[in-house]
């Protein structure tokens, strides 16, 4: 579902099944079997030459110790080539999570496309950077690509239960957005599954919205009324996500005074533009309950 | 294990690998060389350099996949687990000197997450002290972690010296975000509340992108400072967004000072 109102056009992800398939990780022991192969013959001509007084086979062991010197110093090449790749490729890594942390989602998108059209050095490298890819494609509305590379990941790649977590989370908010609610509505039975399960402020995040959309507005409420420690502990200012949340839950059930008072507190956290980008829901808001103000000295 | 004993150990484990690692290429170089005469084979010899090069790199991987492993693990909160990986990364031998440094820049971040600020000093200030070569972007973790543990320490001086090498140093954008929050804690101590509006909007901005409790923190002491310039609009909403973050009760047990929002 493309997003209208989206302002950042171009230039976003490229095709997903592609990525997906180009930054597969190239075996590192690529090219180590010919060394050792090599290694061996001069090994094993070396040990011939020795066992022969002729100056001629003197010699061949020379060369043959010039060969074995070589080899050594083209493997140090090769270890030094790997390990300045890998760093380079985290240094693009850190760069492209600034870039997402700082909402320059067309550089971020520019940068993964680079990246993940070609294969990566490690297999954690690029977890790490088809997770960004998830964020950037859910940022441009693509819902149903985002939950496809969240589910790929789930799929192939090794994770701690923290990690799995968090992307069996951006999964169902893919799923949710997506209007998906029967797969959204799984995925979070999944997710209550989970070990992390009571000290999620994620999951009670998604929750929440799931019963703002679904129109369970008193559900809603209960959780964020419950949850409202663990969401505060660990989402920062995107608490004000749940505080927006709870705002158009009360003005479901006809609670003015209090979705007033959550509404300023969301929009004291985050403006409100971007509240309506991730909740389209809370566009009803707007209008109908004052926004905080925000001072001179941090107006845009 | 204590600082002290720590320091001890990598500075002379390094110095044991760099003879390791002479001895290792002076072998080589003695088979090229005698690689003409008779009675040495110098391939053979280089083979089985090569060879003790090998196991002693695979050795010295194992040794950094331990600590590897430690900073996800004191991210966690798991201080026991990450004491074990990092104590046993020290011990194991490691013919590289970046497993040895890094093991003990863990340790300096493990004390710094343990608010054990004396030992987090002493092993930032031994980090910082050794040639890093290829480790050199640890400089700068190092030195937030020295800056932190002195201004926790009470030392401003040493506090200030460490950001005047922080400013001139190009940070990425979670270093820059650490900086800030010490940055606004040293200036609060000063009693310097102008220098710390200057760039009110950015630094706002910076502190949403911090974790919750350095987020509260470092909006709150931006709010003490706008009540102690006199700029009650910007002071209000300054304090709000910090309640909205975190308790005014555990602000204020972590800095007292902030007191003074809520008292009025």
């Amino acid at each position: 579902m493309a997003d209208p109102t989206c302002e950042e056009d171009s230039p976003r992800p490229g095709d997903v099944a592609a990525l997906l398939e180009s930054s597969r990780v190239n075996s590192p022991a690529a090219g180590a079997g010919y060394m050792a192969g090599a290694m061996v013959i001069l090994v094993l001509a070396s040990l011939y030459a020795a066992s022969r007084p002729e100056p001629a086979w003197v010699m061949l062991r020379g060369a043959a110790a010039m060969g074995m010197l070589g080899l050594l110093l083209l493997m140090a090449h090769r270890t030094w080539l790997a390990t300045r790749g890998v760093r380079r490729e985290r240094e693009r890594l850190v760069a492209i999570e600034e870039l997402l942390q700082l909402r320059r989602w067309p550089e971020a998108a520019a940068m993964l496309d680079e990246t993940l059209s070609r294969p990566m050095r490690t297999p954690q490298g690029r977890a790490q950077a088809l997770i960004y890819l998830g964020s950037v494609l859910s940022r441009y509305h693509r819902f149903a690509d985002a939950a496809a590379v969240y589910e790929h990941l789930l799929e192939t790649e090794p994770m701690d239960e923290p990690s799995a977590h968090a992307l069996r989370l951006g999964r169902a908010m893919a799923m949710l957005r997506d209007d998906r609610l029967y797969d959204a509505d799984r995925a979070i039975s999944e997710l209550r599954r989970s070990p992390q399960v009571p000290q999620s402020g994620g999951l009670a995040l998604l929750e929440i919205y799931r019963d703002v959309k679904t129109g369970h507005p008193q559900e809603a409420v209960e959780l964020f009324e419950q949850k409202l420690a663990v969401m505060r502990q660990q989402l920062g200012v995107r608490v004000g996500d749940a505080h927006v949340l709870a705002a158009r839950a009360y003005d479901l059930l006809g609670r003015g005074d209090q979705a007033a008072s959550h509404y300023l507190d969301a929009t004291t956290l985050c403006p409100l533009e971007e509240l309506r980008r991730r909740y389209p829901e809370v566009a009803a808001l707007e209008g109908r309950y004052p926004p905080a103000a925000r001072p001179a000295e941090v107006q845009p | 294990m204590r600082a002290e004993k720590a320091i001890a150990r990598a500075r002379r484990d390094l110095l044991v690998s760099t003879i390791l690692k002479s001895a290792l290429i002076g072998g080589a170089a003695l088979a090229v060389v005698s690689s003409a005469s008779v009675n040495i084979d110098g391939t053979l010899v280089l083979a089985a350099v090569g060879i003790a090069w090998f196991v002693l790199s695979y050795r010295s991987v194992r040794g950094s996949r331990m600590a590897a492993g430690s900073p996800l693990l004191i991210a966690s909160g798991d201080y026991e687990q990450a004491e074990m990986q990092i104590e046993a990364a020290l011990r194991s031998f490691s013919l590289f000197r970046t497993v040895k440094l890094l093991s003990l820049h863990h340790l300096a971040v493990l004390r710094h997450a343990q608010q054990r600020w004396h030992e987090a000093a002493m092993l930032s200030r031994a980090v910082l002290g050794q040639r890093l070569g290829p480790l050199r972007e640890l400089s700068r973790p190092s030195q937030l972690i020295l800056a932190e543990a002195l201004l926790e320490l009470g030392d401003l001086q040493g506090t200030y010296a460490a950001l005047c090498r922080l400013y001139q140093e190009r940070l990425t954008l979670a270093e820059a975000l650490t900086l800030l929050g010490i940055e606004l804690d040293y200036l609060a101590r000063l009693g310097d509340w102008e220098r710390m509006l200057q760039g009110t909007r950015q630094k706002v901005q910076l502190a949403e992108l911090m974790p919750t409790a350095a987020s509260a923190q470092a909006q709150g002491l931006l709010a003490l400072a706008a009540v102690r310039s006199g700029r009650a609009e910007l002071a209000r909403w300054l304090r709000r967004r910090a309640e909205l973050l975190a308790e005014p009760s555990e602000l204020c047990r972590r800095r007292p000072a902030l007191a003074a929002l809520w008292s009025a």
